[in-house]
């Protein structure tokens, strides 16, 4: 379940971000761990992966806040953290959630921001900060103290603080955090527009289906490793499907499974009208020819179940997707959960 | 990654290695002028003999490490009158810090530099003027003689010394009493004030006095000793210093000399001839109480001297000189003191002083018993 | 989830004229002295800055008041300073320095100090500062120059409003120094300033202790507290006779020294010496500071 085909087919020059071997370690734990990211330039890069599983410190990393432990980085061809005044310039970013001094304008913060980045052009900076405001959708909000703002209007704000300049490289952390529905549209297409002018954007989401949206490539991490790389189909389509069955008797239905190699779990958040009813899930990844559970035949599972006696009620065989895959994958369900990929 | 943030740490390491190591070393090698050529005892006498200089403003330190208790709180509450007692008591303790200027052709003018306050000693040619900032109190003693002939300037040197001795008069004291009871000897070249000297060492013979040496750093070039040092028996720091810590020999600014009385403050014209009497007695060791020296008998031979007077004559002199009850002083003799047979004692390292219990006050450079003894004779 | 372009209002989607799909690497411009200039704007504007100077003027007109509405008279007692106010407005300020130096200038400092790096840790700009990027070195030289401004406002603030309040309440005059000359009313306004220049001087070895302090964590309360409880620590140490031999290494040894401003001719050399000590602090704290916020994991 590493690494695939996807992640050594670029040639290191067409990489905006490249790390071999990452490793983070805070005392004995372990953050992160031999990461080998390989971000294409022009792509647009999702970063998926549960909270806690390392995304934030890979990104701090990547923008050299946080010093590694062992390996090595290169944005924009550049070797970091040594290159870190000449690339992040060119180099926008919103980490973590937005950050700003409540107690000035939104104008203001932007403002105080782009001083700090000696390359950029103090005469243009005043109309700099009102072109970003605009493209957030934030000109009305300029002269607004921050500490009067929403949430989704904090958000928008961090986005034009990563906008201030022109990029190469966007790295985005939950980007939608907060919006709402028409926010989280607006700032998916702020990104196609982006990287149809040629930059690249690495988002780090929990929004799978967004992700999904929005994606040229992919990255699972989880635990502080990378589980799975490469083009948004590719790791996708590793995917096979999920047996979905609807009974009263879970224990039956999970051992009959088991024993067909699968690794069935209950779902926990789905809910039944009936009380005694519960969904048992399991992942099938048929279509690795290798792999020993391959050619497991739906109806032979169906025939299984009957004939051990489990009360099915349903029985569906579902289409990959990329949470389907994700769960599979990180083994948690917790963007489910969250309620918030599904609107 | 590792060996970087082991080099990022590298400035908090040596930043503090070399602040403190060169506050150490500076004062060490700081001035270090070439060795000046070697002189014999002799030679480097008849240095401060001819010693020309006529100007000068510099700054001088005063340690003393008597042993004796601290009193600067006894003393605080007491008048800070230039000529009493407790004030001469409050130069023994402690350190100060004095500015000098001279001019022979001017006047001189000392100023103590206190914490928050300053005293002021100006002699000029309207006189010499005394003003205190923490009372706000000006004394003025006007000149009896011509005001700017040289009789000013030498009144207000032997006045700069009631208050902090300069070095020079200091070693022309020790000077005057070397004797053949006295080993001199110039025992290495030292750095004072950034110039360097002779260290002149006076080595007293006798076994009976608490004095183990006094050092004189005389400046190589103009012969003026820029300090002296006293030792006492049995310590190796110096247990009473004067030195210069800078030096000009520069004509300081006239206008230093000429001192108008602020407004708002206590002036006091005192006679001419009260002071003029309490200089001329003024030929004894204890210099501070020039007044009692009329009824002093001394004992004894050079640096084993022993002080004796009546006691009423302190009490008398103390309060016809000061504004103080002469109840205060007692009682800071007896905050310093401590009960032997015969009396009580207040000793420090280079003095001891007896108050007998008939009444008398017995006092020198010298071990408590040398003064029973004398105290019983 | 549909994703129409025509609901698109707010996000602009276009492109500036001339961008191309790669950006070229900018070479920095200058020194980057708007992140000062930021810096200083920010430290001066916000409302704790000014209600911390408003409150160290407050400690000399508190004073003037209080005098003039009591005195009836010289008591002769208390300090020199605060007697002299009755007779010349000008000591007003002098006195209020004075009595502002042992607590309340390091406070106020303290404070200032104690937020540079912290306070932004706290609020979170401080990784979308170094992401700016603004250079982990020149923050910190840029955070260390504003609390050094806040050194110079702060006291000139007190000598100021003292000097204002001193110049309406009582008669202004030729000022006596230390030494028992008398001088001008314009040298005296001179050496008032002079005054407030050295202490802003005194405090800077305590405000590159706060800076130091303030890269140690995250939480700014903490930083300002440690700094303040550290030069209220030094005081103490100072007073203690029996540790005689460590005062001339601490950063408050030299702070009543601005009296010698007072005396005639300036003891230029208080100045000098409290100057070189306060330099080693820096120095020192400095390179400590520079060390921990180079090396510092930025997690906030």
């Amino acid at each position: 379940m590493t690494g695939n085909a996807g992640s050594n087919a670029f040639a290191p020059g067409a990489l905006a971000i490249e790390t071999h071997g990452l490793t983070k370690r805070f005392g004995s734990h372990l953050a992160v761990d031999s990461v080998d990211l390989a971000v294409p330039r022009g792509s647009v890069f999702g970063f998926l992966g549960p909270n806690g599983a390392g995304k934030t410190t890979t990104i701090r990393m990547l923008l050299g806040l946080v010093g590694a432990t062992s390996g090595s980085i290169s944005v924009l061809g550049q070797p970091m953290p040594a290159s870190l005044a000449s690339v992040l310039p060119r180099v926008g970013a919103l980490v973590e959630g937005p950050a700003f001094y409540p107690f000035l304008s939104g104008a203001a913060n932007l403002h105080r921001l782009d001083t700090a980045d000696r390359s950029v052009d103090g005469a243009t900076r005043s109309d700099r900060v009102a072109q970003a405001l605009d493209r957030v959708g934030l000109g009305h909000a300029a002269g607004k103290k921050v500490k009067a703002y929403s949430l989704g209007m904090k958000q928008r704000l961090g986005l034009a603080n990563a906008l201030l300049a022109p990029r190469d490289l966007l790295v985005l952390d939950e980007p939608s955090n907060g919006l709402d529905p028409q926010g989280t549209r607006e700032v998916r297409s702020l990104i196609r527009s982006l990287a149809a002018d040629g930059t690249t954007v690495f988002v780090s989401s929990h929004l799978l289906a967004e992700i999904e949206q929005l994606c040229s490539h992919v990255a699972v991490m989880s635990s502080g490793r990378i589980v799975s790389q490469g083009t948004l189909d590719a790791v996708r389509d590793q995917d096979v499907s999920r047996i979905r069955v609807v009974t009263t008797d879970p224990v039956g239905a999970l051992r009959v499974l088991a024993d067909f190699g699968l690794e069935p779990s209950v779902a926990t958040d789905e809910s039944t009208a009936d009380g005694d009813v519960r969904v048992v899930l399991a992942p099938v990844p048929a279509t690795d020819p290798g792999h020993r559970t391959s050619g497991i035949q739906p109806e032979a599972i169906v025939a299984a179940l009957v004939a051990a006696g489990v009360p099915v009620r349903g029985f569906t065989v579902e289409e990959s997707s990329l949470e389907d895959r994700f769960v599979a994958l990180t083994g948690e369900g917790f963007a489910i959960a969250e309620g918030h990929s599904v609107r | 990654m590792a060996d970087r943030s082991l080099r990022r740490w590298l400035p908090a390491i040596v930043a503090p290695i070399v602040v403190i190591g060169g506050a150490l070393a500076v004062p060490l090698t700081a001035g270090a002028a070439g060795v000046p050529p070697e002189k014999s005892a002799q030679e480097v006498l008849e240095l401060v003999g001819s010693n020309e200089v006529t100007a000068l403003s510099g700054t001088v330190v005063q340690t003393s490490e008597l042993g004796l208790p601290d009193l600067s709180g006894a003393l605080s509450g007491t008048g800070t009158g230039g000529d009493s007692a407790s004030s001469a008591l409050e130069l023994l303790t402690g350190s100060h810090t004095a500015r000098v200027y001279l001019d022979e052709a001017q006047g001189a003018r000392v100023q103590i530099l206190d914490s928050m306050a300053e005293r002021d000693i100006i002699a000029g040619p309207d006189g010499v003027w005394f003003y205190d900032s923490s009372e706000d109190t000006a004394t003025h003693l006007a000149l009896p003689d011509d005001p700017t002939g040289s009789a000013g300037t030498d009144g207000s040197q032997s006045d700069a010394t009631d208050t902090v001795p300069t070095p020079a008069a200091l070693a022309e004291h020790f000077l005057d009493a070397i004797e053949p009871s006295t080993a001199v000897s110039v025992d290495n070249t030292s750095v004072v004030a950034g110039r360097s000297a002779y260290d002149l060492v006076l080595t007293p013979d006798s076994a009976d006095t608490l004095i183990a040496a006094v050092t004189i750093a005389v400046d190589s070039e103009t012969g003026l000793p820029l300090s002296v040092a006293v030792t006492a028996k049995g310590q190796s720091a110096a247990a009473f210093s004067v030195a210069f810590s800078d030096i000009s020999f520069d004509t300081p600014d006239a206008s230093l000399f000429s001192f108008t009385p602020p407004a708002g403050a206590t002036v006091d014209e005192q006679l001419p001839h009260a002071y003029s009497l309490s200089t001329s007695a003024n030929g004894e060791h204890d210099s501070h109480l020039g007044d009692l020296a009329k009824n002093v008998t001394v004992t004894g031979d050079a640096w084993a001297s022993i002080v004796e007077l009546p006691v009423g004559d302190l009490a008398a002199g103390a309060s016809e000189e000061s504004a103080d009850p002469s109840g205060s002083a007692s009682s800071l003799l007896d905050a310093a003191t401590e009960k032997v047979d015969g009396g009580r004692v207040l000793s420090t390292s280079l003095l001891n002083v007896l108050l007998t219990d008939d009444g008398r006050i017995l006092a020198g450079s010298v071990p408590v018993a040398l003064l029973q003894a004398a105290a019983a004779d | 989830m549909s994703d129409s372009p025509v609901s698109d209002s707010t996000l602009s989607a276009s492109t500036a004229p001339g961008e191309t799909a790669s950006v070229r690497a900018r070479p920095p411009r200058g020194l980057g002295l708007a992140l000062l200039a930021s810096e200083l704007a920010i430290l001066f504007r916000r409302t704790r800055t000014i209600a911390m100077l408003a409150a160290l003027a407050a400690v000399p007109i508190l004073i003037a008041v209080a005098v003039r509405v009591s005195s009836s008279g010289s008591s002769g007692r208390g300090p020199a300073f605060i007697d002299q106010i009755t007779q010349n407005g000008l000591f007003v300020g002098v006195a209020g320095l004075i009595l502002c130096i042992p607590l309340f200038l390091p406070l106020t400092v303290g404070v200032a100090a104690g937020d540079t790096i912290a306070g932004e840790a706290s609020h979170g700009t401080l990784r979308y500062l170094l992401v700016a990027p603004a250079g982990r070195v020149r923050l910190l030289i840029v955070k260390f120059l504003g609390t050094v401004a806040f050194c110079i406002a702060a006291p000139l603030v007190v000598v100021l409003a003292g000097t204002v309040i001193g110049a309406i309440l009582f008669p202004l005059g030729n000022v006596t120094l230390l030494s028992g000359d008398t001088v001008s009313i314009s040298e005296s306004l001179g050496r008032a300033l002079l005054m407030s220049a050295y202490v802003s001087v005194s405090l800077i070895g305590l405000s590159a202790i706060g800076l130091f302090i303030s890269t140690l964590t995250d939480t700014p309360v903490g930083a300002m507290a440690a700094t303040i409880v550290i030069s209220v620590a030094a005081q103490v140490v100072g007073s203690l006779d029996q540790l005689a031999w460590l005062h001339p290494w601490l950063f408050s040894y030299h702070w009543l020294g601005v009296v010698d401003m007072l005396r005639q001719p300036i003891l230029w050399s208080s100045f000098g010496d409290n100057a070189i000590l306060q330099l080693g602090y820096v120095i020192v704290f400095g390179a400590l500071a520079y060390s921990r916020f180079v090396t510092k994991s930025i997690l906030s």
